[in-house]
């Protein structure tokens, strides 16, 4: 992945013989210049926790600022034994729908979307180590991220019994 | 409405070669690109996807026939053996074939060492030697059979490290990812297999293919996709040889699994080498690492087992009809700007490097030069050194020179670190050459002509 440190990549582009043109991958956008961190907080709506149709769960903080985010229970029943998890760097910018990481299990690699724009705050760094925890508890202390929440999130989102109803149709 | 598409991308693709010849001659000596592609591919593709050119048009028609909701079976051979467009064709069907649909898609690469998404390739590929045959390549043209230029790729998916060449065809079926499950598609590989004789052919615990090697027949239904007359129980000797391994890649509808069959391949003696790294021992990596079999040729011709392979899965699939869509892939679908996108990523350093997992490097000084360095995103985030033979004022410099250095950019330890120490004497040389051998960064992987 390009670099994430802004300072790193400046002295590298003064430093590299061969100055690359960026990366044209998804997380191209997480380079993109921070912009000034707005004030915002979602409506209460969101503050219970919901379902996405690609098996992510958020929930908001109290105070609606941050979202937490992770994989739903399902999903995680679904990719089998968890063997690596790939998690976003913390002050990435994020767009709603982004690749920011990726579960890879039995050979299976899936990319972990969000549903929700904005900065990531803090990731959860014991999965580094113990990604198989995905597998004990995601929708609890195996959480993936926290993210500092810009806007109110488009796409559709569920409530748990909406996502179980979408599941079982599955 | 299928037919008289494919007649008109047929027809397309005649005039598309005909005013393309010309103009190809003249531009490409001026291209450092790919004679392979230039020869074939037209000048104004080098634009795209800015201005949409005629080409733009001609092979849209392939995204809009994938895409057809009517299109519920769809079959495509590829006649281009170049790694990266075959999985950038392959990952284009994953995105926009129809959520209801199964694809079949047939491919041979030249030869090329393939990693999984998230392992590392310092402890898994000696790139030492990739390093070497591509640098034979140029002169005399007196290399040996064995010695000719391999590629590096970084494919999508999942799972360890496998070879490719002219004598493995690689196979993969998109389907809707209910209907998935890791094991269907290889049993359908063993019957089209056993159909051509094959009998010792199976599905192993792992979801690959092997050929049993028991010495006795042992009762077995010889429907039984998961035994042979030749197994043995698990564990015991003789081991069974890998013939074809698999990789999965999930979306939230769909379902990527796609594997090796080696048939014929003329490297299997020197495929350990490509697959053996000098550092795996030094470094301590997150991710995945490969499981390591025995392999072997299954024997059958490729072309051969492309027509049973196509024919299983026709006949597997009958229920939904006869495919919609068989069609030939080549080298021009490069032109397709979707195509050409997941080329272009598959071709960066970022992906192929930078994508490796945290990991760290830990060169002991009892017995080596006493450095020790943690990469995350590929960029070098400790150097730390324990009885190191270079000075203390060299091990500053390093360490203020390597903090924050994305390692993908250092091409040469050794001129990297010549041009930037203050001093350089025996000692850093040494330290240099050492990292030279474990931490190499092949070339940048160009095409053949380059």
């Amino acid at each position: 992945m390009a670099a994430r440190y802004s300072v790193a990549r400046a002295a590298r582009q003064l430093t590299s013989a061969a100055a690359r043109k960026p990366s044209p991958f998804v997380c191209q956008r997480w380079q993109q210049a921070s912009q000034a961190q707005r004030l915002f907080s979602v409506s209460a709506a969101l503050k219970e926790k919901k379902y996405t149709e690609d098996h992510e769960w958020i929930e908001m903080s109290a105070d609606g600022k941050t979202c937490t985010l992770g994989i739903s229970e399902y999903a995680a029943k679904a990719l089998g034994d968890v063997v690596y998890i790939e998690l976003p760097q913390v002050e990435m910018e994020v767009s709603e729908g982004d690749a920011i990481g990726a579960v890879e299990s039995v050979k299976s690699a899936s990319d972990i979307l969000t549903p929700i724009s904005g900065t990531v705050a803090e990731v959860n760094s014991d999965l580094e180590n113990k990604p198989a925890q995905i597998n004990k508890d995601p929708e609890g202390d195996a959480w993936i991220a926290k993210i500092t929440v810009v806007e109110e999130p488009k796409g559709k989102l569920m409530s748990k019994s909406e996502y179980t109803e979408f599941t079982e149709e599955a | 409405m299928a037919p008289s598409r494919g007649d008109s991308l047929a027809c397309a693709r005649r005039i598309f070669a005909a005013c393309n010849c010309p103009r190809t001659s003249l531009l490409a000596p001026r291209r450092s690109y790919s004679s392979l592609l230039m020869g074939r591919t037209a000048p104004w593709s080098l634009s795209l996807p800015s201005k949409r050119p005629v080409a733009y048009r001609r092979f849209s028609s392939f995204v809009e026939k994938l895409a057809d909701p009517s299109n519920k079976l769809q079959s495509y051979i590829s006649s281009s053996d170049d790694p990266y467009l075959n999985l950038s064709i392959e990952h284009v069907i994953l995105q926009k074939s129809p959520a209801d649909s199964t694809v079949l898609f047939l491919y041979v690469n030249r030869p090329c060492v393939v990693i999984g998404r998230n392992q590392n390739p310092w402890t898994e590929v000696n790139l030492g030697i990739l390093n070497g045959t591509r640098q034979m390549q140029n002169p005399k043209g007196s290399e040996p059979p064995a010695m000719r230029p391999v590629d590096l790729v970084r494919r999508r998916s999942g799972g360890g490290t496998v070879f490719h060449d002219e004598g493995n065809l690689n196979w993969s079926i998109t389907c809707p990812r209910n209907d998935f499950t890791r094991d269907k598609h290889a049993e359908m590989v063993v019957r089209a297999l056993r159909k051509l004789g094959i009998q010792r052919a199976r599905v192993n615990e792992r979801h690959d293919i092997v050929l049993d090697q028991g010495h006795e027949r042992r009762a077995s239904d010889p429907h039984d996709t998961h035994r042979t007359l030749y197994t043995v129980d698990q564990g015991t000797l003789p081991r069974p040889l890998k013939v074809s391994g698999s990789a999965y890649k999930l979306t939230r509808q769909r379902a990527l699994h796609h594997a090796t069959t080696l048939l014929s391949s003329p490297n299997l003696h020197i495929i350990p080498q490509y697959l053996r790294s000098p550092a795996k021992k030094l470094i301590e990596a997150k991710g995945v690492e490969s499981v390591s079999s025995p392999v072997a040729n299954i024997g059958l011709d490729v072309k051969a087992f492309q027509k049973c392979l196509q024919a299983e899965f026709a006949n597997m699939y009958a229920n939904l009809g006869t495919p919609s869509i068989i069609e030939t892939v080549h080298d021009e679908y490069l032109n397709i700007p979707e195509v050409r996108k997941g080329y272009e990523e598959l071709r960066t350093d970022d992906w192929m490097w930078s994508q490796t997992p945290q990991f760290h490097l830990s060169l002991d000084p009892s017995v080596d030069i006493g450095v020790d360095m943690d990469v995350h995103h590929g960029i070098i985030k400790s150097v730390d050194f324990k009885g190191s033979l270079l000075s203390t004022e060299a091990q500053q410099d390093l360490r203020i020179m390597l903090l924050d250095q994305k390692l993908q950019d250092i091409h040469n330890w050794t001129r990297f670190l010549q041009t930037r120490l203050k001093k350089w004497d025996e000692r850093s040389a040494a330290v240099a050459r050492r990292l030279d051998e474990l931490m190499p960064i092949p070339a940048p992987s160009m095409s053949m002509s380059d």
